[in-house]
């Protein structure tokens, strides 16, 4: 192997310089890293930090098991599981309907597109906030419980699924309603077998994905005092109960994971 | 019985030439009075009353009204809060992100042979993908004290669960032509993975931290509420007081925050794709 | 040298693909299998390097037996064994030099294979490679601005930078033009001649496998029906061990 073919070495000089790139890129971001480490302030583990992580982990092997499989009073984790899905439910099947008509009047190839940037701001507006600030607000109209997690969630779900129903309104596919238009359907016809039937399954579709989102929200806003099992949950943690926590969270996991595993099963079905 | 199934299904059609289609019951007819019958149960167990909403309505356009025209003298108090959760954010989807890299590695169809590994990996993970965000920062507010770094910590572990999942399924999409080529040439899998299968994926990879950033600096901004650092503790604490116009301030700062932060994001990925 | 010893590999379900190989081949030959689809060519390649485990018999490779190889003797083992696909089985996103450089990896440290620390030494040996089938002008361009013969060029660059003593090509122009497929041909006989490294190919079509190879063998179902030189094969040859005529499918230029 000659090292003095010349060509090569012409080559070799020519290699993009992406050194001084690379270095910059890396002192940029380890600037904003140390930066970051500055404020986020680590104190080291608290005196009973390590003792507390043991218990967490413990108590998730050694519920409370009364507690856990208490299926016949409103306090036992069976319950308080129904009701974090009554309100992961609810707040999805409203929040949903009421994206419908704001999700029309927001595409673009149902309303004119000045328009349509109404329907899309006021969305976006919605969908900057976290459930949680839709939580605290709605505690002062409708108090602590479960009524204000279903508002609340319906409110919180606008953003996400309204987003996902347009997208699946702007992806309609015009020749088939050209197609039932040549064959002389009337409009409503046109709507029920031109317009439906794509929507229908992509709509579904999105709300299921939602309903598995919103149960870990209806979770955290128990947290804030809107229903369901979160209350308990953060009561019990904070109290370092660790056997009821960890039946709260046992009955959390395994109620997640079922809801994952239908969510996933139906979304396949409908694709 | 038959009748029964007689009045329920669709009528049969009878062909010209003397054939009987039966044709399918659509499912709506089951899924629709299950769906009837849970919303009405679910509309009891939560005591939602429409009634209610009404009646107390109002108050929700109460706070609105509070929060407008937003206190901008508070603006200096919020600051602090506001570059922490931020910070959090960072340094959170970076961890979890980078962290994601083996652990996808060990969850991937393509790359793992034993089927236990994966198997472990994959219940681990989704164990742990099922903490809402919240109850981890509870948890590591009350290991690591009252804070910013619990908050860091729980991005960290929400966004390794989450990154690890869409990241292992990137691997099992990508085109094992080169893998191959470089195994064959004596790499070990891990060499082979790292300079055939990730020189496809780098783009995408970038995208999906920058995908999850953008849900991060959402979710920072409640951890305050356990005492996880960032813009929450103010919040909830000016909500408690009735001091809407701060309140208004902070909203609207946050607000402004993710508008930027996902207008910058959203740039980026376009370039990166 | 390599030396088939009545090699059989038998598949999990009971299909023989090979049923007693014996074959020797020397160092520095340039050998073309041909064959229909299925007779077997593709697993007696990829026995060689271990991509397939042989069932019975004996397979040595410069006097090592290669079914005794496993982990890092497999790895050292494979080292000296480039191998050319038809589908190139580049990174198409990355550029040439990143694809050609690639097959230094097996020599690194797995630090330094992270963090894409070539030597000056290995990008001599890659731009070298790439100056042998002439495409050096094209360095650091991207993998799929290039055409099909040019990628195939590059795939083989890449196994010559890997500096190997035998190279195994898996119906590699199948995928190109009877132009593009010459010129790749005759990049595959450079290398041969001039670096003695062993070249063995699955060919596609007879036509072009008879004009470059000067070795030639015939698998039918699993066994060697002829190995000679390819100026005595003839239609009577190309029959048996295609078992009917040859059709246009397997010509690359008629």
């Amino acid at each position: 192997m000659s090292t003095q073919n010349t060509r090569v070495q012409e080559q070799l000089s020519k290699q993009p310089k992406v050194l001084w790139r690379n270095i910059l890129v890396f002192g940029i971001s380890a600037v904003i890293i140390l930066f970051s480490l500055d404020y986020i302030n680590y104190r080291g583990l608290t005196e009973t930090g390590v003792e507390i992580a043991f218990n967490i982990l413990k108590s998730v092997f050694t519920p409370n098991l009364p507690f856990l499989l208490n299926f016949t009073t409103k306090t036992g984790v069976p319950y308080l599981i129904l009701e974090t899905a009554a309100i992961a439910f609810l707040g999805t099947i409203i929040g949903s309907i009421i994206s419908i008509p704001l999700a029309f009047l927001s595409s673009r190839n149902i309303v004119p597109a000045w328009f349509t940037h109404i329907g899309v701001a006021m969305i976006t507006v919605i969908r900057t906030f976290p459930a949680v600030v839709y939580g605290l607000m709605f505690i002062r109209v409708t108090g602590p419980g479960a009524f204000t997690g279903v508002l609340t969630l319906a409110i919180a779900s606008v953003g996400m699924v309204s987003k996902l129903f347009i997208e699946t309104i702007e992806e309609l596919d015009p020749g088939i309603i050209e197609a039932l238009d040549a064959s002389g359907c009337s409009g409503i016809q046109k709507v029920q077998y031109g317009i439906i039937p794509q929507l229908l399954s992509n709509f579904l579709s999105t709300a299921i994905y939602r309903f598995e989102i919103n149960v870990k929200y209806a979770t955290i806003l128990g947290m804030v005092g809107a229903g369901g099992i979160g209350a308990p949950l953060i009561f019990a943690i904070n109290a370092y109960r660790w056997g009821d926590a960890g039946a709260l969270l046992i009955g959390l996991i395994i109620f997640v994971l079922i809801v994952e595993a239908i969510s996933t099963f139906l979304r396949k079905k409908l694709a | 019985m038959d009748k029964i199934k007689q009045f329920i299904l669709p009528k049969p059609i009878t062909l010209g030439n003397g054939k009987v289609v039966q044709p399918k019951m659509s499912p709506a007819i089951y899924v629709v009075p299950i769906l009837a019958f849970i919303t009405i149960y679910s509309v009891n167990l939560t005591k939602f009353k429409l009634e209610t909403l009404f009646r107390r309505g109002y108050q929700f356009f109460v706070i609105l009204d509070g929060m407008i025209p937003p206190n901008f003298a508070y603006f200096d108090k919020v600051w602090a809060p506001l570059v922490a959760t931020i910070m959090m954010s960072v340094i959170g989807t970076l961890v979890g992100s980078i962290l994601a890299l083996p652990a996808a590695y060990l969850s991937s169809e393509n790359m793992m042979k034993s089927k236990f590994v994966k198997f472990i990996t994959k219940a681990f993970f989704s164990v742990v993908r099922t903490f809402p965000i919240l109850v981890l920062a509870l948890l590591f507010r009350i290991i690591f004290g009252i804070g910013a770094f619990a908050g860091t910590m729980a991005i960290g572990v929400f966004t390794f669960t989450i990154m690890t999942k869409m990241f292992y399924e990137l691997i099992d999409t990508a085109d094992m032509g080169p893998f191959e080529a470089i195994m064959s040439s004596g790499a070990s899998r891990i060499q082979a993975f790292w300079s055939a299968i990730m020189p496809q994926l780098w783009g995408q990879y970038y995208s999906l931290i920058l995908y999850n950033f953008e849900m991060n600096i959402r979710n920072a901004a409640v951890l305050g509420y356990v005492g996880a650092g960032g813009i929450g503790i103010i919040l909830n604490e000016r909500l408690g007081w009735r001091l809407y116009p701060d309140v208004g301030l902070i909203l609207l700062v946050m607000m402004v925050t993710v508008y930027l932060i996902e207008t910058l994001s959203r740039t980026i990925r376009k370039n990166l794709l | 040298m390599i030396q088939f010893q009545n090699v059989v590999k038998t598949y999990p379900n009971g299909v023989k693909a090979l049923k007693g190989i014996n074959l020797e081949v020397q160092q520095g030959e340039f050998v073309a299998i041909i064959g229909l689809s299925g007779a077997g060519k593709s697993t007696l390649l990829r026995s060689i390097n271990q991509m397939h485990t042989i069932t019975e018999g004996k397979l040595l490779v410069n006097g090592v037996d290669v079914s005794t190889l496993k982990g890092k003797s497999l790895r050292r083992f494979r080292r000296d064994i480039g191998m050319v696909f038809q589908s190139f089985n580049l990174v198409k996103r990355t550029s040439v030099i990143k694809n050609v450089l690639a097959a230094r990896v097996a020599d690194m440290p797995l630090w330094m294979s992270l963090l894409g620390l070539y030597t000056k030494k290995d990008k001599i040996i890659a731009l070298e490679a790439l100056d042998q089938v002439g495409i050096l002008e094209k360095a650091y361009t991207r993998a799929d601005q290039l055409s099909g013969g040019q990628q195939q060029r590059v795939a083989l660059a890449r196994c010559v930078a890997q500096q190997p003593k035998i190279i195994l090509a898996d119906e590699p122009v199948a995928s190109l033009d009877p132009v593009t497929s010459n010129q790749v041909m005759n990049d595959f006989v450079k290398i041969n001649k001039e670096l003695n490294i062993t070249v063995i190919a699955n060919m596609h079509h007879v036509d072009i496998a008879l004009k470059f190879a000067n070795r030639v063998i015939g698998i039918k179902e699993g066994l060697i029906v002829f190995d000679g030189p390819s100026s005595k094969v003839n239609n009577q040859i190309l029959k048996e061990i295609y078992g009917r005529e040859l059709s246009d499918d397997e010509l690359m230029e008629h």
